[in-house]
């Protein structure tokens, strides 16, 4: 019996040095040499005019239940191509595709949230964009979302960015602010003409930061440098930080989220302006907003006038086995007439800049502000760890706002907190 | 614990109040200011609930009203005909349902056989497997969720009821609490049994089980509440809507976009702790008799 | 086993002996094996690895990087906090606890048989339910501007602070919640531990001029050791690991005041940060076994 023992001991051990010995990273190879900056690399052109068999595609929230229309179009033009299209609902969708990917059983074409990007290419679960898709057809800032290390790993489908909503009817009718001193004159006019808040700025919690960050890009700060490392502090971070923390100083917006949502607030004068997406559009003024009685308009000014831009991206799989016609349809939906018909559908802005130059798109003013914001509108970098940094830099912002931590410490935690995270890479 | 052992062999405590006109004076002024403490204490406790469940019944902003009311001024039934028909709540109802069942079941079933196995039966590593399990009952779930998870993600089984079931099935606290119990079965029983010819499993289930009513309602009832009220693990593996259990679906009503619906929410809390007080208030004797049991064990 | 059997007899009925006994214990075993053993060794061997979410298609392409997951845990200053708040909640909680369910018990005891169901089960409500049901009711009751609490308060003029919106109450009314919440369980186990105490030890020491507290102190407490023993480390374990009203009431805030050890690991979980939330979750877990063997001590049966 002890001899067994042992000898079972024995075999343990080496079996476990033996699995020892086969784990380790070993040589980085998905590493990319082109860390320039340029032009993000992209896998070479790929046949899609011969494209066919059967692709499997994943698309949530509503843009599943519509995108079966279009594939139908698409299987007009493409005859020999079959798509099925599933719906995912959202809040399965991300660990959804991070299971898919880890089984290998995966779909061929897949919508990724534009936070997904980092996570997923490093997994090594997307297939790097042929050639023949160009990436300067796109906003700017949407395309960035899409490239990895360097590498186009998908393509933008549809996109938001955020504006500055106002009312008009407070005070003596607004004028939209071009720079931060006339933003903040702005809140405080309405507050004296009655508004309880002048506007409603995001006190830190998660999200906090999509508020933040396009005053720190304004101030001319960039998250991330050519090398790869954070440049989350800086005169830029303390300029952006003290000015978003004045207005809470000022008592300019409210401190804590409040029990009752910033649209019934909006609609009753409350609030007198907050910064948000285009979606809002809809959602106060079922709230009982006079559509007459607010407007958007472009961020402010400072060296410059960025906003953030988010949205979804559509990707192939590595392990896809038809990517040619995966990337057949994906080229079919960023056509701008595709694109154009697409938020006619949906009401999802389009990523395609040329898709903005007909219909209702040019034509209406608020939906050509955002239009026209989407061309200086940038992403934060798409790093396997963003979520957790985004999370770090939302404490941050709620220690300034809310606590008594001041600008310039809460820069360097910034700082100090992403850079302990790493990239995730 | 020798004291307490000794103490159990004495005739049950008999309410005094037979000796000695003046102690009896003190006891019932002391009986009065217990009542009325006792009392306030029970208000606390089942107030909330109460407030809860005559919420259940007024809208948002009668809840948001200063002063507030106590009895709701229109009652409807809006918020559950909400929770039902557009929320969802027959589909969580369904899920916490059949995942508590089916883990009780398990848990039951396989709990009593293993206790059986340690209680009854000899083979060699009885101890030390006795042991292993038993220690575990001191791993905090936080331990295991997240390899849990990894494994149920490669089984395929994330987002599914299987998923929410399988990594409960096999409780330590029902292997104690079987094999302390049956090992209270005296032997000549089962002995009595053998030499008739009956074979261990034929034992088990004819005549064991059937002994066991006082401990199976308590794991039951244990199993099952346990099963119903979990949130950590129903949390992670249950990835989209239709998968969630009741206290998930409660977790994200309160903290998404419908958090501002006050009523709705405290109808689904009543959702959520109905079922439960109504089978405690039913079966509460069993209760109280199985955690007192577990206790002075 | 009775009857006389030969030496291949008994050999062989042994065998089966164990066969069957394998028999009953086999599906037991393997849901073991799988889902509880497994991964705990699973988790053990992760934190001391870097798994992240990312390695999920190589997961043998990991790294062993010994303790420097757990340095990095102890050293990250979020993780103190949510130690420090979960050592405050178990230390004050606890014993706060006890003191309600042993008040609410010896109550109970001191001859109110009418009625005594009644209280038990009202006592005891609070403790079958769901603790996100009832963090969400009481997240209602205690909101700073239309919360029923602070609702009742203005109408006697007091201006209610932020019960859970302050981060210097939140952590205490959570305190209070759970006390609330946990004191029933302990009353009803206190309440059967108080009647097997004699009588007559009580009767023998009043006679002999003790008080009621000195009653109390001589006798009920040392003979209820044992059982306030259990009271407290079935209360301390759970209470170490609070989850469930942070995440539903608060999500660890404000200002982290609320957070939880077992909310810092979920959320790195969430953040594909395996390995870390392995080691994480075994910082914790050397914390309940410490609480509990202190506990023991504390509690150390001097009675012979």
């Amino acid at each position: 019996m002890r001899t067994r023992q042992r000898l079972g001991a024995v075999l343990l051990t080496l079996g476990m040095v033996a699995v020892l010995a086969a784990c380790g990273r070993g040589d980085d190879d998905n590493g990319d040499d082109n860390g320039d900056g340029t032009a993000a690399s992209q896998a070479p052109e790929v046949d899609t005019g011969s494209a066919s068999g059967e692709i499997d595609v994943w698309a949530m929230g509503a843009e599943g239940e519509a995108l079966g229309a279009f594939a139908e179009s698409f299987m007009d033009e493409f005859p020999d191509v079959t798509v099925n299209v599933t719906p995912v609902p959202w809040d399965a969708a991300h660990d959804r595709i991070v299971n898919a990917m880890a089984g290998g059983e995966v779909p061929d074409v897949s919508m990724v949230g534009t936070t997904w990007m980092g996570e997923f290419a490093t997994l090594g679960g997307l297939d790097p964009t042929p050639a023949n898709i160009d990436g300067a057809q796109f906003f700017e800032g949407a395309w960035g979302t899409t490239v990895v290390d360097g590498t186009s790993y998908a393509v933008p489908w549809y996109v938001e960015t955020r504006l500055l909503y106002y009312r008009t009817d407070i005070g003596e009718g607004a004028e939209a602010p071009a720079t931060w001193d006339d933003l903040k004159a702005l809140a405080a006019s309405m507050q004296e003409a009655g508004a309880e808040y002048g506007i409603s700025l995001q006190p830190g919690g998660t999200g906090a930061w999509q508020t933040y960050m396009p005053f720190f890009w304004q101030a001319g700060g960039e998250i991330m440098g050519e090398d790869g490392s954070f440049t989350l502090d800086g005169e830029p971070c303390v300029e952006a930080l003290t000015y978003y923390d004045s207005f809470f100083e000022e008592g300019l917006t409210p401190a804590a989220a409040e029990d009752v949502p910033v649209e019934g607030r909006f609609a009753n004068g409350e609030i007198a302006s907050f910064i948000s997406g285009p979606w809002m559009m809809s959602i106060v003024e079922d709230a009982g907003t006079d559509p007459e009685a607010y407007t958007v308009a472009h961020q402010p000014t400072e060296e410059a006038g960025t906003s953030f831009v988010g949205g979804s991206n559509l990707a192939v799989l590595a392990d896809s086995d038809n990517k040619d016609a995966a990337w057949a349809f994906i080229e079919y939906l960023s056509r701008p007439d595709v694109q154009a018909a697409w938020y006619e559908e949906v009401s999802a802005l389009p990523a395609v800049q040329a898709a903005w130059d007909e219909g209702v798109l040019s034509s209406d003013e608020r939906l050509s502000e955002f239009g026209s914001q989407l061309e200086d509108a940038k992403a934060p970098p798409s790093i396997a760890s963003w979520e957790q940094v985004a999370a770090e830099i939302d404490s941050v912002i709620e220690q300034v706002t809310v606590g008594d931590m001041a600008p310039e410490e809460g820069c360097t935690v910034m700082q100090e907190a992403a850079t302990g995270i790493g990239t995730g890479q | 614990m020798s004291t307490l052992n000794a103490a159990r062999d004495l005739p049950p405590v008999a309410p005094s109040g037979r000796e000695g006109g003046g102690r009896r004076d003190r006891s019932q002024l002391g009986a009065w200011w217990l009542y009325a403490l006792l009392i306030l204490g029970i208000i606390l406790l089942v107030g909330p609930f109460i407030w809860m469940v005559l919420g259940s019944f007024k809208t948002t902003g009668e809840l948001r009203s200063v002063p507030p009311t106590w009895w709701p001024e229109n009652p409807t039934l809006a918020n559950y005909q909400d929770l039902f028909e557009r929320q969802n709540f027959v589909r969580f109802f369904i899920n916490s349902s059949v995942v508590a069942l089916f883990v009780t079941a398990g848990n039951v079933i396989f709990c009593s056989m293993l206790g059986y196995a340690l209680a009854k039966l000899n083979f060699p590593g009885k101890k030390i497997l006795f042991a292993v399990v038993l220690a575990t009952l001191m791993v905090p779930g936080v331990v295991t969720f997240m390899p849990l998870f990894l494994l149920v993600a490669n089984l395929g089984l994330v987002n599914t009821h299987a998923g929410m079931i399988l990594p409960f099935l096999a409780g330590a606290f029902g292997v104690f609490l079987m094999r302390q119990f049956i090992g209270g079965i005296p032997d000549e029983l089962l002995d009595a049994a053998r030499v008739d010819g009956a074979g261990e499993h034929y034992i088990f289930w004819r005549i064991v089980m059937p002994l066991c009513g006082p401990a199976l309602a308590t794991l039951t009832i244990l199993t099952f509440l346990g099963s119903w009220n979990g949130f950590l693990w129903p949390l992670v593996v249950a990835t989209s809507e239709e998968m969630f259990t009741l206290p998930v679906a409660i977790a994200f009503m309160a903290t998404g976009q419908t958090e501002t619906n006050v009523a709705l929410l405290m109808a689904g809390s009543v959702v959520v702790i109905m079922p439960v007080i109504v089978v405690f208030i039913l079966l509460q004797r069993h209760f109280t008799q199985g955690i007192a049991m577990t206790g002075i064990k | 086993m009775g009857g006389g059997s030969s030496p291949s007899t008994a050999g062989r009925s042994r065998w089966r002996e164990t066969l069957t006994a394998w028999s009953f214990a086999l599906p037991f075993l393997l849901l073991f094996l799988v889902f509880m053993a497994g991964p705990i060794l699973i988790a053990m061997v992760t934190s001391f690895t870097d798994l992240r979410v990312t390695d999920i298609r190589n997961p043998f392409a990991i790294e062993f990087i010994g303790l420097d997951n757990y340095l990095a845990v102890l050293g990250d200053p979020r993780f103190q906090k949510a130690a420090a708040n979960t050592a405050v909640f178990v230390f004050v909680g606890v014993p706060l606890t006890m003191a309600l369910g042993l008040a609410a018990a010896v109550g109970l005891n001191q001859g109110i048989v009418k009625f005594r169901t009644f209280f038990r089960v009202g006592f005891y409500l609070p403790v079958v339910t769901s603790i996100v049901a009832i963090a969400v009711v009481w997240r209602l009751l205690l909101g700073t501007e239309v919360g029923l609490i602070n609702s009742t308060l203005s109408i006697f003029g007091i201006d209610g602070p932020g019960w859970i919106s302050d981060e210097r109450y939140a952590l205490w009314s959570m305190i209070a919640m759970a006390a609330w919440r946990g004191l029933g369980f302990l009353m009803v186990i206190f309440l059967a531990g108080l009647q097997t105490i004699p009588r007559d030890l009580y009767e023998a020491a009043e006679v002999d001029g003790a008080s009621a507290w000195q009653r109390f102190k001589g006798i009920t407490i040392p003979l209820l050791r044992p059982t306030l023993l259990f009271g407290a480390v079935m209360t301390g374990i759970g209470y170490v690991q609070f989850f469930e009203e942070a995440y539903v009431m608060t999500e660890g805030g404000p200002l982290n005041s609320t957070l939880s050890m077992v909310l810092y690991a979920y959320r790195q979980f969430g953040f594909g940060n395996y390995g870390y939330t392995a080691a994480t979750a075994f910082v914790l877990f050397v914390a309940v076994a410490t609480l509990t063997i202190v506990q023991f001590r504390l509690f150390r049966d001097e009675t012979r």
